[in-house]
């Protein structure tokens, strides 16, 4: 397999929802950088968007 | 020819160790800590307008992060393995600041919608196609039409010479006399 179908099929994974496991477990508090995580952070980036959005056609 | 496509196996073992950055320990190698530093890197002004350029001449999402973690392993950054375990938060992030600026991206996971970047189509979607290359496709397309049935085929009516170059071909035409100046 080579490298950018390694990766392909990293993020596909990831994309179902997927973390890798073992690193999960090594962690003293398991991975931060979860589906989760990412999931809070484009409700707080894409939320900001459109609330500035909403700013501007008010004024 | 695929068995050809890959390392010979030990080379690794014949070259220096100290050559290369990818050949002494990683500086990272916690997960987290890589996937911080990618985003880090990432929110840099030309890094995020490369990520942009990229996304907006229709390069897949893994095309970009496959670029970009390729770098963190040439510096010696991360290790190959850890490269594949950050490509997913680091391709989620990438989806997100391009849904911030309204940017259009497709994330190339599937199988068929793979398109292939070759100079010629990087140089026709920056707009620096080479006046050279647009004569060569004159000249091709100009290219003479070879007749059915080889070089040596007959050739068809349209292809035929005139008549009256024929009969003078098989000496049908009456010689001109020479006249009294030439004689």
């Amino acid at each position: 397999m080579k490298f950018e179908d390694a990766v392909k099929k990293s993020i596909r994974e990831f994309m179902k929802g997927k973390t890798p496991s073992a690193t999960d477990e090594m962690a003293e508090d398991g991975i931060f950088h979860t589906p989760e995580y990412f999931d809070e952070l484009e409700e707080k980036i894409l939320g900001e968007v459109k609330e500035e959005e909403s700013v501007d056609e008010d004024v | 020819m695929k068995m050809f496509d890959a390392p010979i196996a030990g080379a690794n073992y014949a070259a220096d160790t100290r050559n290369y950055p990818w050949h002494r320990p990683p500086d990272i190698v916690n997960y987290d800590e890589g996937v911080d530093y990618m985003i880090t890197k990432m929110k840099e002004p030309d890094q995020i307008e490369l990520v942009f350029s990229l996304l907006e001449i229709d390069a897949h999402v893994t095309t970009v992060v496959t670029s970009l973690l390729m770098q963190g392993i040439s510096r010696g950054k991360f290790s190959i393995d850890l490269a594949i375990l950050m490509a997913g938060p680091i391709a989620r992030y990438i989806s997100i600041i391009a849904d911030e600026q309204d940017i259009k991206y497709d994330m190339g996971v599937g199988e068929k919608d793979r398109i292939s970047i070759t100079p010629t189509s990087l140089k026709m979607a920056l707009g620096i196609y080479d006046d050279d290359e647009e004569e060569t496709l004159e000249v091709l397309e100009e290219a003479p039409v070879i007749p059915e049935g080889g070089l040596m085929g007959a050739p068809t009516e349209d292809e035929a010479a005139p008549e009256d170059e024929q009969a003078a071909m098989l000496g049908m035409v009456e010689e001109e006399e020479p006249t009294d100046e030439l004689a």
